[in-house]
């Protein structure tokens, strides 16, 4: 049994390479459907077992469902079922450029946790659907994570909560700019880099980078000043990450730079016509 | 090993993998949840013995590292020497009922602490003393509660098929 522990320490040497990605890839290409079976089964067992003790607060929420579910399917009584969840999201997280972005719906279906440390999260679409690594994978809340992996029909996200997370963010309505990271547990944490204001409940969107643009992050807890007159927070993040289950994760951001207006000149010449950037 | 043996092996803990990523690791319990593949190695190596112990932990620990995206091997270790200290408590099985809580326990700690150094080791991000204090306080503890589920049928199954397992150590 020696030799299984030599083993190992190949392994651990050769893990943080990426010779061994092709051996993953062909374990996720096995356990993917099988995972997709379990998933499905998990999540309506799952349902009754969380819904057994909110059954109370179910019929007001129903009532008020009814009321979206109408007013949705009379808006969208066209599209496919998939169309229309994409939809939703879509109008509940009101992205700017909303019509630029390609979102593809994607349900949990793994949640990886091996000796009651956390691990990956993997949703059930992959390469053959679009998805790239370091796409966006929001839900109808706010900011869930990124992607890590791709297989060709699963991938693997990292969530906000996950220490090795980290986005560019800002805050709403400021110049505030700074960095949030997963802080391990429940929630985020906050570091300004640029701007002097930061303030409980201020809300923190994501700020662009490899990320997509204005994406709700969470609301600000609790503010510390270090001693260099750095401000962290702690931020309490607006999706629920141990209920997750319908996501979508941004395939395709605007292709090409979106037009920026140069403002008019003041003098008499006439414009050439078809100049690119002249507002109309 | 006789090929129905390892067969069995490999079904029970593709299974437990399974159910450990798509069922439990999604319900929403309080802290963190429970280990069923650790839960499964421990009650193959109670029924035989560390050697046992020693290569369906490194096993499932392999199965495990493969669907998660840490340094490979690292859950492998982490599984075969918890599986070991499982399979040491195996010839004191029929002294008390107790063993089996004992050794599960045992398995878990010895698991999680072999998990967090080799993460301290790599640079793992995720490992970090409140995560540590978390897995110890209560995957540990739902680890144990799954026993008197997983160790009985694990016994029952191997010892049907191999009504006469070596203990080596």
């Amino acid at each position: 049994m020696l030799a299984a522990l030599t083993l190992i320490t190949l392994d651990l040497q050769a893990g943080q390479g990426s010779p061994l990605a092709s051996v993953r890839r062909g374990a996720d290409a096995v356990l993917a459907p099988a995972q997709r079976v379990t998933g499905a089964a998990a999540r309506s067992i799952g349902a009754v077992v969380t819904g057994l003790p909110r059954v109370a607060g179910y019929q007001a929420e129903a009532r008020r469902l009814q009321l979206d579910n109408d007013r949705l399917r009379a808006e969208l009584a066209a599209s496919t079922d998939t169309r229309r969840q994409v939809g939703e999201l879509r109008q509940l997280l009101g992205l700017k450029d909303a019509g630029r972005y390609t979102m593809v719906p994607a349900y949990v279906s793994s949640r990886g946790s091996f000796l009651g440390f956390d691990n990956a999260v993997t949703l059930d679409v992959g390469e053959r659907d679009g998805i790239r690594k370091d796409q966006t994978v929001v839900s109808a809340r706010g900011l869930v994570g990124r992607v890590l992996r791709v297989s060709r029909a699963s991938c693997t996200v990292a969530l906000i909560t996950d220490p090795g997370f980290s986005a560019g963010a800002r805050i709403a309505g400021h110049d505030g700019l700074g960095v949030a990271r997963g802080d391990g547990r429940r929630g985020l944490r906050y570091e300004q880099v640029e701007g002097d204001r930061v303030e409980a409940d201020d809300v923190l969107l994501t700020s662009g980078g490899t990320l997509a643009r204005g994406i709700p992050v969470g609301r600000v807890r609790v503010v510390r000043t270090t001693g260099t007159q750095l401000k962290t927070a702690s931020v309490e993040p607006f999706v629920d990450v141990s209920t997750l289950d319908l996501v979508a994760v941004v395939a395709a951001g605007p292709s090409g730079q979106p037009r920026v207006p140069v403002p008019p000149r003041t003098t008499s010449r006439p414009q050439p016509a078809g100049v690119p950037g002249t507002p109309r | 090993m006789r090929p129905a043996r390892v067969l069995f092996g490999l079904v029970v803990l593709l299974s437990a993998l399974l159910i450990q990523l798509s069922v439990i690791g999604r319900l929403p319990l309080p802290g963190g949840p429970p280990d069923l593949l650790l839960v499964v190695v421990a009650a193959i190596a109670l029924a035989e013995g560390p050697a046992s112990g020693l290569a369906t932990g490194f096993s499932a620990g392999l199965l495990a590292d493969l669907s998660a995206d840490h340094a490979l091997g690292r859950l492998a270790l982490a599984y075969a020497l918890a599986g070991y200290v499982a399979g040491l408590f195996s010839s004191d099985l029929d002294r008390s009922a107790v063993t089996s809580f004992a050794a599960v326990a045992a398995a878990a700690t010895v698991g999680i602490l072999v998990f967090a150094v080799s993460g301290a080791v790599v640079g793992d991000p995720r490992t970090t003393l409140a995560t540590l204090g978390r897995s110890l306080a209560s995957s540990l503890p739902y680890d144990v509660a799954l026993t008197p589920f997983v160790v009985p049928a694990m016994a029952l199954a191997v010892r049907r098929l191999d009504p006469d397992p070596e203990r080596r150590l």
